[in-house]
């Protein structure tokens, strides 16, 4: 009969993993715990992934700066104009932004300044100005990470900024803004752009940097290339641009995690060579008189590799489902820091669910071969061994 | 049936030593006969045995069963030779302890992946024919010797060969047991059944039903 | 050279593979050279203990070359949205000079792997081992051929630049350019279209008339002529528009991964007609995976005339 499982075959299987319980308990275990730690890398990366690409589409399409020796300067606020006259661009802004070092607590601030009645280039500025509470132009507006460090500053009802010739500024808080993602707001104040520039000591024609909007998706590169002719001294960033840069620094973050994996994989492997090859004496009397009933050295074979196949199935799902628990049940503690960056106030955020089946792929291809790999000596050896010495 | 013509087996024994298991042997063993091997240890008794089931080959000379030589054949074609035409009860048993007695008894069984229904069929038959039905789910270790034993002759006959072969089969029954066994081998007779037992147990050599006495001693037939 | 886990891991089982290989390899060169069907010397018992050592490792090269080689795609068509300018796996594997040759080279390893096997397999079901020495022989040119494989593809990931310029599959299957597939643009449709279902005919005369000979030799050609008539003709069909080309743009979701049954059908109806040779087992098999083959591709050029009312 050729059924492709032989049931029969696999009950013995089972029984004989059984029966040599310590050993294949210690293989299962480690080789779920490799599985689980390289299933929880992939898990967390493609889930921070996720959450920045999230924070990437509410991105404008362009961004447009000025560089002048390969660094970032002010631009003219006077170029939108003529970027609003390209086809296809829907919109253009001016957007007065930066970073502010708060020496008190060591952290950066990133400083985002709006103009009530303008086009917002996000759309949670805009349910912002559009709130109930509304924009008021002379106070700042904090992201929940924010607030928690200046509360322990004892900053609660208002702030002071340190201007570029040493006075204070103080503004008042206005209340706690909430974007899309944790990962965006956490660290950001919203205040007018007057004060903004104040605090930069911006000239009133000038910004940080300017956003276009392009309401046709493929129309983004033409106008980026149009933008770049207009001003060659400008960089030019799109959308996707960012979002394969997002995605080169993960993989090759995790590309990173693996090459270092490797050498567990490698361990691994000899650690496996080495147990399956140690065979008790009751191991080899047994095989022995399997070899004396009429099994060939094919069904031994088989016999070894549906164990492999069971311990290796076994762990992989084991190993996974550990690891699904881990990354979104307990929010994997201490590994997600490896690959978010470790910052004071980047760590709030939830890490959203992925089910990417290429990764658990991946995963299998990374554990499951390497395992078989390593009893492939180890089982012939066991099964070319001589019958003879069952009949003295 | 049987037939060793000139055969010499010889192997390795430590590093340089070597032992002449058996020299220049001769015989011929007729179907549905009885045979019993007399000799004592190291007289090539086993060597014999395991030179009919096709576990080892042979230094020099050929054995043939049925018409066919079996002493060249490459390890899938003597494997199953072996499973389908020799039923082997050893010395020790070489059960597995862990396991219950049917899966001891599935085990020749195995390898020819059969449908369940079957393979059920075969292990019924053969657990009422050796009196162990009542054991069958029970691991082998809670059974007695001679339990243990019929056990062992039951996987041995469930793929009905034509040869069955038992090295030293009473060497750890007490008499009454000794005597169920030989028993066992008689009605196997009835069948047709080409059996070959190595024994140095006085109880076997005086029985009427076996054909054909052979006597070892030092690698040759007396 | 783009570092991500997909390339890394491929590395990892190339280098895996690698080992085993050099393993079989001395195994294979040791049968090869001392095999002796007539001596009795425990030294050819020790040899054909080797040998199903070196029949298990390659049977478990090929148990996960095969799935690694979908794998392989996988990871092509999302390369393509890291490499600029490229937009399915065509335009990767355009990426260097050696890309067509590496799939090809791919695509010859597997069946000739899968070919060992049953070499391997006939070889053990007779007493005499026939090919005992063939195959160990046969398997010394296709480590060669394996190691090729593996460095081309080390070479090729390693070339892979994100902001290196690629063509995509439009202006590599296409009459103007340059690439060597270019040269069967100079071939007429009709020709290509006669030669397919002639050929296929003639597989199926084979077939009723159980003629083993005509039938794998029928099956080796319908493996050439049926991959330059998908990218000429039945593939502008399935996307629908005559200057569309490539072989690659459907396996992608757009066209609900067609591609993979059409290959899948596609091979496995030629290998196993290639081997009926020694196997009649698979005849049916074989004949009836190149009939949906046909029927399939067929059908999409069925379906557009039906709806359009014209052919493209």
């Amino acid at each position: 009969m050729n059924r492709y499982i032989n049931l029969y075959l696999l009950e013995y299987s089972i029984n004989a993993l059984l029966r040599q319980k310590y050993k294949n308990i210690f293989i299962t275990t480690i080789l779920t715990f490799l599985i689980f730690l390289l299933s929880s890398m992939f898990f967390i990366t493609s889930s921070i992934k996720k959450e920045l690409q999230l924070s990437v589409d509410s991105l404008p399409e362009i961004t447009v700066q000025k560089l002048i020796s390969g660094k970032h300067y002010d631009i003219e606020v006077k170029r939108v104009d003529k970027i609003l006259q390209i086809t296809g661009v829907n919109d253009a802004v001016a957007r007065v932004w930066g970073y502010y070092f708060f020496a008190n607590a060591g952290v950066n601030f990133t400083l985002v300044g709006i103009e009530q009645f303008e086009g917002q280039y996000k759309d949670s500025f805009q349910s912002l100005v559009d709130g109930s509470e509304g924009f008021d132009d002379t106070k700042a507006y904090i992201g929940q990470g924010v607030r928690e460090i200046m509360s322990r500053n004892y900053y609660k009802e208002y702030f002071n900024f340190i201007l570029p010739d040493g006075s204070f500024k103080k503004i008042d808080i206005g209340g706690v803004f909430k974007a899309d993602t944790n990962l965006e707001s956490n660290d950001v104040i919203i205040l007018s752009k007057d004060n903004m520039r104040s605090i930069y000591g911006m000239n009133e024609d000038h910004a940080t940097d300017i956003v276009v909007k392009v309401s046709n998706h493929d129309e983004i590169e033409t106008v980026a290339a149009k933008i770049k002719l207009l001003y060659p001294d400008a960089r030019v960033i799109t959308k996707n641009d960012l979002k394969v840069s997002y995605e080169n620094i993960f993989d090759y973050k995790s590309g990173m995690f693996l090459a270092l994996f490797i050498v567990s994989l490698f361990t691994f492997f000899i650690i496996v060579y080495d147990k399956a090859s140690g065979l008790s004496s009751s191991e080899r009397k047994e095989i022995g008189v399997l070899k004396a009933i009429g099994w060939s050295l094919d069904d031994v074979l088989k016999e070894k590799f549906y164990e492999g196949a069971l311990i290796s199935v076994f762990s992989y799902l084991v190993g996974i489902f550990m690891a699904l628990a881990f990354v979104y049940i307990f929010q994997a503690p201490l590994l997600r820091d490896i690959f978010s960056g470790y910052s004071e106030l980047k760590t709030a955020f939830e890490l959203p669910f992925v089910f990417d089946i290429q990764m658990m792929v991946l995963v299998f291809f990374l554990s499951v071969p390497i395992y078989i790999a390593a009893i492939i000596i180890p089982s012939w050896r066991a099964a070319t061994m001589d019958a003879d010495e069952v009949m003295r | 049936m049987i037939k060793f013509k000139n055969v010499n087996k010889t192997f390795k024994s430590g590093r340089s030593h070597t032992v002449d298991a058996l020299k220049d042997i001769d015989l011929s063993i007729k179907e549905g006969s009885v045979v019993v091997l007399k000799g004592a240890s190291g007289s090539g008794k086993s060597s014999i045995l395991s030179l009919i089931s096709a576990i080892s080959k042979p230094t020099s000379g050929e054995v043939i069963v049925d018409d066919k030589q079996i002493s060249k054949l490459s390890d899938k074609f003597s494997s199953e030779y072996r499973l389908n035409n020799i039923g082997i009860v050893f010395q020790k048993y070489n059960l597995v302890e862990d396991i219950t007695v049917e899966q001891n008894v599935i085990l020749p069984l195995i390898p020819k992946n059969l449908d369940s229904h079957v393979v059920e069929e075969k292990v019924e038959s053969v657990l009422d024919m050796f009196g162990i039905k009542e054991y069958k789910n029970s691991p082998v270790k809670n059974l007695s010797g001679g339990e243990q034993q019929r056990v062992a002759i039951a996987r041995a006959y469930i793929n009905t060969p034509k040869i069955i072969i038992a090295d030293e089969p009473t060497a750890n029954l007490d008499e009454k047991l000794s005597l169920d066994f030989i028993k066992i081998i008689k009605d196997l007779k009835g069948e047709n059944k080409t059996i070959i037992i190595a024994t140095h147990d006085p109880l076997f050599f005086d029985l009427d039903f076996v054909d054909e006495y052979i006597e070892l001693k030092d690698g040759c037939v007396v | 050279m783009i570092l991500s886990p997909e390339i890394l891991a491929i590395y990892i089982l190339n280098f895996m593979f690698l080992a085993f290989a050099l393993i079989a390899l001395y195994l294979s060169l040791k049968i090869y050279i001392n095999y002796d069907k007539n001596s009795s010397d425990t030294i050819q018992y020790t040899l054909e203990r080797q040998s199903y050592l070196a029949s298990t490792i390659i049977k478990f090269i090929f148990a996960i070359k095969v799935p690694l080689f979908l794998f392989f795609i996988f990871t092509l068509d999302k390369l393509s949205n890291v490499l600029s300018g490229a937009m399915c796996g065509a335009g990767v594997l355009d990426a260097t000079e050696y890309g067509t040759i590496l799939i090809s080279l791919k695509i010859l390893n597997i069946y000739l792997f899968a070919f060992w096997l049953v070499l391997n397999k006939e070889d053990l079901n007779q007493e005499d081992k026939p090919y005992i020495k063939i195959k160990f022989a046969f398997f010394i040119g296709l480590f060669v051929l394996f190691l090729a494989e593996i460095l081309l593809e080390y070479y090729t990931f390693y070339n892979f630049e994100v902001d290196k310029l690629v063509s995509c599959c439009g202006t590599l299957y296409s009459a103007s350019s340059t690439s060597f597939v270019s040269n069967i643009f100079a071939i007429d449709n009709s020709i290509i279209v006669s030669l397919f279902y002639i050929n296929f005919s003639l597989i199926t005369f084979a077939y009723v008339f159980k003629s083993k000979y005509v039938y794998a030799i029928s099956n080796l050609t319908f493996i050439v002529i049926s991959i330059v008539a998908l990218i000429m003709f039945f593939g502008t069909y399935i996307y629908e528009l005559p200057s569309h080309h490539c072989p690659f743009c459907y396996l992608q979701s757009d066209y609900y991964y067609i591609g993979y049954l059409i290959y899948a059908l596609l091979f496995f109806g030629t290998f196993n007609g290639l081997i009926v040779v020694f196997k009649d087992r698979f005849f049916k098999l074989s004949f009836i995976s190149n009939l949906l083959f046909v029927v399939l591709v067929s059908i999409y050029v069925l379906v557009y005339y039906l709806k359009n009312g014209v052919f493209l």
